[in-house]
């Protein structure tokens, strides 16, 4: 009786862990851009066009970007504005890819990251278009 | 006489009276029995730091042992909930930090920025 319980247990702890991220994506449903506050909609302007053929999981990652653009200072709220249009006309892979890399960075030295960033604004001077 | 042979010959004796017994006293008796069972059991060591009767070892068995190895998948399971919230940051806010960096988005798509995270450091 206990092995009995105890394996049902075990299943449903395998059943709840077992679906991935990729499922769970998929299942997000998408948020109508009629449905956004109409803060949302100021911040996430540059992509209106486009949010209601967003997946639901894409919305929701950008929503969840949009909500601490209130909390940021304007040097990070002007990049913010430049470059979310770039990011949602990114492919998917492009985003995972992104963020791998930047996370990547995130786990390196202090020094490190530094000198890398450097490194590449040196390479690419003509890069420069955001404010920094 | 050895241990034996006094078995033997005990033992008519022992039937006769058995079979005047009443239900009450053999109710009686077979509880004196199972407590001298119980007593004659060896010691348990636990975990080799205590030693418990082992009618103490069977209680512990029952009541606490049993109860937690039924719940630890469940413990498990909340632990290792707990552990993925924990590890996996909020998507949100990786995405509203990669679009507020001071590099440009091109550069985290970089084969060779991404090579150089790679570099081993000196």
């Amino acid at each position: 009786m206990v092995a009995r319980t105890a394996g049902l247990i075990a299943a449903l702890v395998l059943l709840v862990l077992a679906p991935g991220t990729h499922a769970r994506d998929l299942k997000t449903p998408q948020t109508p851009w009629y449905n956004l506050s109409s803060e949302q909609q100021r911040v996430l302007a540059p992509v209106a066009s486009e949010w209601d053929r967003m997946p639901g999981y894409q919305q929701q990652r950008l929503l969840g970007a949009a909500r601490r653009y209130p909390d940021m200072d304007p040097t990070h709220q002007q990049r913010f504005e430049q470059r979310i249009r770039e990011w949602a006309s990114m492919t998917p892979d492009q985003r995972k890819a992104a963020r791998e890399t930047f996370e990547g960075l995130r786990r390196l030295p202090p020094e490190k990251q530094y000198e890398l960033r450097e490194r590449w604004l040196r390479r690419h001077p003509n890069e420069g278009r955001y404010p920094r | 006489m050895n241990e034996k042979e006094f078995a033997h010959r005990l033992k008519p004796w022992l039937d006769r009276s058995a079979a005047d017994v009443g239900e009450l006293q053999a109710t009686r008796l077979k509880a004196a029995r199972l407590r001298a069972l119980e007593a004659a059991q060896e010691p348990v060591r636990l975990l080799g730091l205590v030693t418990v009767s082992a009618g103490t070892a069977r209680t512990l068995r029952y009541s606490v042992v049993q109860p937690t190895l039924l719940w630890l998948p469940l413990a498990a399971l909340l632990a290792a909930l707990a552990f993925q919230s924990l590890r996996a940051p909020d998507p949100g806010e990786i995405d509203a930090q990669l679009l507020t960096q001071d590099l440009p988005l091109n550069a985290y798509l970089d084969r060779d920025f991404r090579a150089w995270l790679h570099e081993p450091q000196g």
